[in-house]
Formats: structure tokens, sequence, C-alpha cells
């Protein structure tokens, strides 16, 4: 029966892009257009950057503490770029630029999207796999591509580009003003320009997968959060990545066709340069049009990873899931309009940054109405703290330390004085790249036996949880500080000037936080790698979670469900309710089999259901009454 | 049963498949937007357009565009009437039209360079009149290539449904891609 069921999913599969085929390596582990490999492929290629990026980032921060001092060491390593054991200037520029693309591009937008979209949106959805499986495997390809291009910039000899995650021109456009504007520079772009035509696919394969290919009943006020927060961020990309691309074609013509896009009235070094016109603000639109909606792209699967996760651990419904559905669409739809907060001081108009501030400040309503809405989850549950919990409690207690610096920031007249100062840095770093990545963590944590079949250890899980989660403060919230003090981002050595020597204190110890944090991050990685062959074998439903994947057999089938997909009954967070047999009820339950624990606004106004659980109501009220009697 | 599954499924899977179609149009379409805004954002603050008058080749290449949409359209009816030879002369002449507006609007650049107006310029508004020309060019290739699929459709006999499938595919692009040229050619007349 199993054979015969399995070769019916299969030919369910085959279309225009393959036909009846064996599996062989490469098309299982390689070319693979199944969603639960290619998510597998997401995330360990997003945790390899991530290592890297971090790598840079213990290198740079080793800079910050110590800038007099040599460690020969180094120049093993970097070679020229570190001679006598200092990161040279140029270098550290490059280490900065290149850390903060990573993070932000490759882990915290396809390594979190990727991953858990790929691997949740047919599971959740009841689907057998992608509208398009081979633009999913494009997609990951082009987003592989993307990191080798990206990484091949620091084999070159000019080294990486050096403009920092935002590639302003001027700097970005002139190809000799500083030596990572040269071929790095180039490589950026063109390593952009597939990671955003990666996005694109995958985003778009996201979207019409939601849309048009959910099982029997899960229509979209029945689905989990986390399909709805990967659905509107694929949108988010879809409507804002291809605005940057329109940017990065203009760069490039800029640096290698000789147009004026974005430069005027340049003179380098005695020479004036001969392009007039443009101007490098539009760069700043173009770019931020994307960079702000770019944020939300990479903090919005995070919170839907964590709305799912708190209630599973908490045995509650989550609370609120129409107001966090509507908050997400609000914050879609808001992200699109407030770009100009990051650009303040560029001479705008007040008037213009006043609705810039205004449309800012508005858009913390709808971030504020989800953190409520986790904390009222959490308000007297039943609390099982899995490590994917705590990671997500974490994601909670950074959104709102981070988001909070985020309403200073939107205030125009306290920009002026906090932009481009390490405020910003501590800012973003705590709601974004802490936030971000504790609620990927606790999505990994989670899903890990769906993905692998088996369980990570527990006790790693928690000494990573506590010590990231101290470290991440410990490096990151004494930057507010030098920030107010007007400390400015990216500057290389802070002996160079008077007025920042006196944290330089602080800086040995931030730097010693992160790489106590990054040590930590070895627990994770062993647990993880080593879980993998070795962890203890998942059972079928590990946390007692009501959604469509825990129906799935644990090992991976082509087509997820052998046989029919099963239909699903009820919204996805029936846990702990009164009257019922378990603390959870998963989806595929029909209410036909729970009588006892069926309330009225569950038939969402159907009469004939609704007449028959009275009819059943009666019936056991006068059981009971007869038994009294 | 497994039958009237399988049909049921497949069937879903090629509605999926053309949404994809849709969301593309739409991503194509928000590039485009970035440059178009960057012309007005542009010439607002500079107070000047591209101030040329565009070339007649333009509107040559504009009508030759118009005419092969109508002709993928005929050969959409062509299939749905079951007249395959109709659709197959009505692909091919869909790819001829589009082959020479792409031809055209070579020979429009080469006009306006020797105007003067070239890539190479101070004004980036007329420099950018390359680019959302160059970029649909490109598109046309892309959908030159939809057309050619949906001919080999043909060719090959592939189930009808297939055969639609791709059919419905290239005509959604095609006409996609008419349609933003119109919208480029007028941007381009209206704020000279
Ligand atoms: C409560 C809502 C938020 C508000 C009001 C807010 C406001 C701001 C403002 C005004 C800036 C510009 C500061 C400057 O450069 O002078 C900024 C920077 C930034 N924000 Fe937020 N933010 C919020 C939430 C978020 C979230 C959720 C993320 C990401 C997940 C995020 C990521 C960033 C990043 C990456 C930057 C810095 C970009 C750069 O210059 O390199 N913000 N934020
Ligand atoms: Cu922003």
């Amino acid at each position: 029966m199993s054979t015969i069921s399995l070769h019916d999913t299969h030919n369910h599969d085959s279309h225009d892009d393959h036909g009846h085929h064996k599996e062989t390596f490469l098309s299982k582990y390689v070319f693979s257009m199944d969603h639960k490999m290619i998510a597998k492929q997401f995330l360990i290629t997003g945790i390899i950057m991530a290592v890297i990026a971090m790598g840079l980032s213990i290198l740079f921060r080793i800079q910050l503490a110590w800038p007099d001092k040599s460690f020969p060491i180094l120049e093993t390593f970097l070679g020229e770029w570190a001679e006598g054991g200092r990161i040279k200037p140029d270098f550290y520029l490059a280490l900065v630029t290149i850390h903060g693309t990573i993070m932000v591009f490759f882990v915290l937008t396809a390594g979190l999207s990727g991953t858990f979209s790929n691997l949740l949106i047919p599971l959740q959805i009841g689907a057998r796999d992608m509208a398009s499986p081979f633009l999913n495997m494009l997609s990951y390809w082009f987003f592989f591509s993307a990191c080798v291009i990206m990484m091949s910039s620091f084999f070159i000899q000019t080294g990486p580009a050096s403009a920092g995650w935002t590639i302003y021109p001027p700097l970005s456009a002139l190809p000799t003003a500083i030596k990572g504007s040269g071929l790095g520079m180039t490589l950026w772009l063109i390593s952009m320009v597939l990671f955003v035509a990666s996005s694109l696919m995958g985003g778009i394969n996201y979207v019409s997968t939601v849309l048009n290919m959910r099982t029997k009943g899960m229509d979209l006020w029945k689905m989990p959060l986390t399909i709805w927060a990967f659905f509107l961020t694929a949108i988010l990309g879809i409507l804002s990545f291809p605005v940057l691309v329109a940017g990065v074609v203009l760069l490039v013509f800029d640096r290698s066709f000789g147009t004026s896009f974005y430069l005027s009235d340049i003179v380098m070094g005695t020479q004036v340069l001969p392009n007039e016109g443009g101007s490098p603000i539009l760069w700043q639109h173009l770019f931020w049009f994307l960079g702000h909606p770019e944020v939300y792209i990479v903090i919005m699967p995070a919170l839907g990873i964590s709305s799912e996760v708190i209630s599973v651990n908490s045995r509650k419904p989550i609370f609120g899931y129409h107001a966090m559905i509507y908050s997400l669409i609000g914050i879609t739809i808001l992200s699109f309009i407030v770009w100009g907060h990051h650009m303040f001081v560029t001479g705008m108009n007040p008037l213009l940054g006043g609705v810039f501030m205004i449309t800012t400040l508005i858009i913390a309503v709808p971030s504020a109405v989800k953190t409520f809405n986790y904390l009222a989850t959490l308000w007297r549950g039943n609390i099982k703290f899995t490590p994917a919990m705590l990671f997500a409690i974490g994601l909670v207690s950074f959104f709102i330390s981070g988001g909070l610096t985020g309403l200073f920031l939107g205030n125009a007249s306290l920009d002026i004085n906090l932009h481009d100062t390490y405020f910003v840095v501590a800012h973003f770093h705590l709601v974004m790249g802490s936030a971000a990545i504790f609620g990927m963590l606790a999505g990994v944590y989670h899903w890990y036996p769906k993905m692998f079949g088996r369980m990570m250890s527990n006790k790693l899980g928690y000494l990573h949880f506590w010590l990231t989660f101290i470290c991440a403060y410990l490096v990151f919230f004494p930057l507010h500080f030098l920030g107010l003090d007007g400390v400015p981002r990216r500057y290389y050595a802070f002996t160079e000037f008077e007025f920042m020597q006196k944290w330089l204190t602080v800086n040995v110890f931030v730097t010693w936080a992160a790489i106590i944090g990054g040590l930590a991050q070895v627990a994770f990685l062993w647990n993880f790698f080593y879980s993998i062959f070795k962890g203890k074998k998942a059972p079928q439903n590990p946390w007692g979670a009501n959604t469509l994947e825990w129906t799935a057999p644990v090992e991976h089938i082509h087509g997820n469900w052998p046989g029919e997909i099963p239909t699903v009954y009820r919204w996805p967070y029936d846990y702990s309710k009164p009257g019922a047999e378990q603390d959870f009820i998963p989806q595929t339950i029909p209410f036909s089999e729970t009588m006892s624990s069926n309330m009225p606004h569950d038939f969402e106004g159907n009469a004939e259901a609704e007449r028959i659980q009275k009819e059943w109501e009666d019936q056991r009220d006068a059981d009971e009454k007869t038994k009294l009697d | 049963m497994v039958h009237s599954i399988k049909q049921q499924e497949t069937g879903l899977d090629y509605r999926a498949k053309k949404f994809v179609m849709w969301l593309f149009v739409v991503s194509s379409t928000i590039m485009f937007g970035g440059w178009t805004s960057y012309y007005i954002v542009f010439s607002a603050s500079k107070g000047k357009g591209h101030g040329l008058v565009l070339p007649e080749l333009f509107i040559y290449s504009t009508a030759v565009l118009v005419l092969s949409s109508i002709s993928l359209f005929l050969a959409s009816r062509a299939l749905k009437n079951q007249q395959f030879n109709a659709q197959k002369t009505f692909l091919c002449l869909t790819m001829v039209l589009g082959i020479v507006f792409g031809y055209l609007q070579v020979d429009a650049w080469s006009t306006m360079v020797k105007t003067g107006a070239v890539l190479m310029n101070n004004n980036a508004a007329i420099s950018l009149i390359y680019i959302v020309s160059g970029f649909h060019i490109l598109h046309i290739f892309a959908g030159i290539c939809l057309v050619f699929n949906a001919l080999m459709g043909a060719y090959k006999e592939l189930p009808m449904e297939k055969r639609t499938y791709r059919m419905e595919i290239a005509s959604i692009f095609w006409h996609f891609i008419d349609i933003l040229w119109i919208y480029l050619y007028v941007f381009l007349l209206l704020n000279s």
C-alpha cells in the first residue's frame, strides 16, 4: 500500500520541469527540488555564513579594543591586510561592510526565510511541495553562488567592498576612491544581483504556494501565524527588492560606463571628474526604499516563529490571533512609507522629515501590539522552558529593548544628534541582530526534529541560550552610551580622537563579551551537527503541537504525506481548551470528535453545526441528570 | 479516485505556476517603477528632463509590438478553437515581430547616438532612456523564449492541458511587456 501511494504522490508532482526519475545523490542532496531538502541547504549555508560573519566581527572588535597592540597571529592569517599584526584601516572597513552584508542579507534574509518558509509553508498549509519546485531549486543555487562570489572578494588583491553595507555613492561609485571600491565592489554588486534574483524566486514561490495550494479546510484565517508572517514577508520582498536592483543597475552604469546617475562635481586628488548632474541622495532613496522593508523582512519571520513557539510552549492559544495578523499587515504596508527616517540629515525638507517622523512613530504601534500579545500569551501560561521557548522569549526581550530606541531615532530632532553614532548600531543590533537571530534559533531548536528526524540536546541548548543572551546584552547595551556621547560608527581607532579615548575601556569589555558570546556558539554548532547523526530519534509530535507538519511522517518522503493530504477543521491554537481530553487538539481533528470542548464561536455561525452541538449538550445534561437521580 | 485527485492537484499546480508568472510581472513592474521614480525625482530637483525629441523609430517599434500582441492573442484563440496550424503560424509571427521590435529599438538608439544623446551623459535623464529601453529589450528576449516554448509545445503535440499552460504563460508575459513599453514610451514623451 505504502509503495503504491508513494509512487502516486510522486506522480502528482511530476510536471513540466521534471518527469518521473530515480533519485540519485545529485538529485537528492545537491540539485534537490524537494522543499525539505532545500530548507536544509539554506539553513546549513546560512549557518556557515553566520559563523564567517561572526568571525569577521571578532576581528574588528579586536581592533576596536586594542588599537595599538600587535597580534602577530593576525598577520599569519591575513597577510598584508594585517601587516605587523595590526588590522589596516582599509581592511577594517572591508570587515565591517562584509559583516553587515552577510548578516543582513545572507543570514537573516536567505538563511531565515529560505529555511523556514521552505520547510514550513508546504508542511503547515498541507501541500505536497512548492508551486514551482524548479524555481525553488534555482533560488537556492543563486543564493549559493551569491555567497561564493561575496566570499571570493577576500581572495583578490584589493580586498572586499568597503563602503558599508549600504554602499553609498560616491564612495562606492568611483572604483579608484578606495581600494575596496575596485574589484571588490564589483563582486559585491554581482553577488547582490544574484542574491536578489534568489530572493525573488523564493518569495514569488512562497506567495503563490500560500495562495493556491492550501489543503481542504485551510482557509486564510486558519493558517498558523508562521505562515502569515512568511507570506507577508515574501510580499514585502517582491515589492521592495526590485527597487534595489533598479538602484544597483544605475550604480553599475556609473561605475563602469561613465554615466552620472549619482555623481556630480567630484574632485579626486587633483583631477576633476567629468561626471555632472547626478545626485548621491537618489541612491539613498532607492536603497532605503528597499532597506527599510528589508529590516522587516528580517524580523517578521522571526516574529512568526516566536508566535508559534510561544503559544505551543505556553500551552495556551496565542493571544489576539487576529490582532497579530492585522499588525503584520499594518507593518507590511507602513514599512513602505518610512524609509526617510534613515535620511533625516540629508538636507531633506523639514516638512517631509516631519511626515516620515509621523509614519515612523505609527509603525511602532503594530510592533507594540505584537509585543503585548506575546506577553499576554505568556501570562499565566503552563510554560515549558524548552530551548526554543527560551530563545523565543529572548526575542521578545530584545524586540522591546531595541524597539524603544527606535522611537528615539524616529524623532528627527533627536536623530540629528544620534545619526551615524553607536546609538544606531546599538538600536539595530538589538532589534535586528539579536531579536531576529534569536527567532531563527528558536525555529531551529523547535523544528529540528522535523528537519532531521532527531532531537537536539536540551542541556547544550540551555548553555547556548544563557551565554548568548547575556553576552548579546553585554555587547550591545553599552554601545548606546557611546552613541549618546557622540561617538561615530565605523571609526577605525578610538585612540585618534581625544573625546573617544575614554571609551576604550568599554570597548575592551564589549570585545571580551563578544568573544565569549562567539565561543558560546560552539555549543550550538556541536549540538546541531552532532545531533544530525547521533541525536535521539524524534517522536512524531515532540512538543504536542497542533499544526499540520507534525502529522507528516518523521521519515521524509517526497510529497510529504503518504496517501491523501490531511484536511483541516480548526485553527492551530486550540491549546488547553476547557473540556478537552488533552491539552492540545491538532488542526486535523474535526469538531465532531471533540464535542465536550467545543465552544459556540468555533462554528462561526454555522447553524447546523450549532444545532448538533446543542443537541449533544442537551443529551449530556439529560444523562447527567438521570445519573444524579 | 486516484485519478481524480491527480487531476485536481495538477490543475492546482498549473494555477499556482501561472500565479508565479503574475508575481514576476509585479516585481518587474516595480523595478521599472524604481527607474521612473528616479526620473521623476531627478527631473523635479534639476528642473529638467531628457529634453529630446524621441526618435520616430520608437513610434514604429511601438506599432510593431502592439501587432505582435494581437498576433499572440490570435494564437491563443486558435489553440482554444483547436486550429493548431493557425496557432503555430501566429506564434511564429509573434516571434518575428518581437525580433523586428528589438531591431527597431537598437536602430532608435543609433539615431539617438548620432544626435549626440549618448548613454554616457551628464544628463542622467538621457542615460535613463537607454537603461529602461535596454532592460525592456532583455524582457523581450525572455518573452521570445517563452513564445518559443509554447511553439515547441505545439510541435511536440503535448497534452492539451500543458499546451494551454505554456500558451497562457507566454501570453501573460508578452502582453505585460507590450503594456510596459507603452507605459515607458508615454512616460518619456510626457516628461521630456
Ligand atoms: C519600533 C520601531 C522602529 C523604529 C521607530 C525604528 C527607527 C529607526 C530609525 C529612525 C533609524 C535611523 C537611525 C539613523 O540612521 O540615524 C533606524 C535604523 C535602523 N533600524 Fe530601526 N526602527 C524600528 C524598528 C526596527 C526593526 C524591527 C529593525 C530590524 C529588524 C530595525 C533595523 C534598523 C537598522 C538595520 C537600522 C540601521 C541602518 C543603518 O544605518 O545601517 N529597526 N531605525
Ligand atoms: Cu528603517
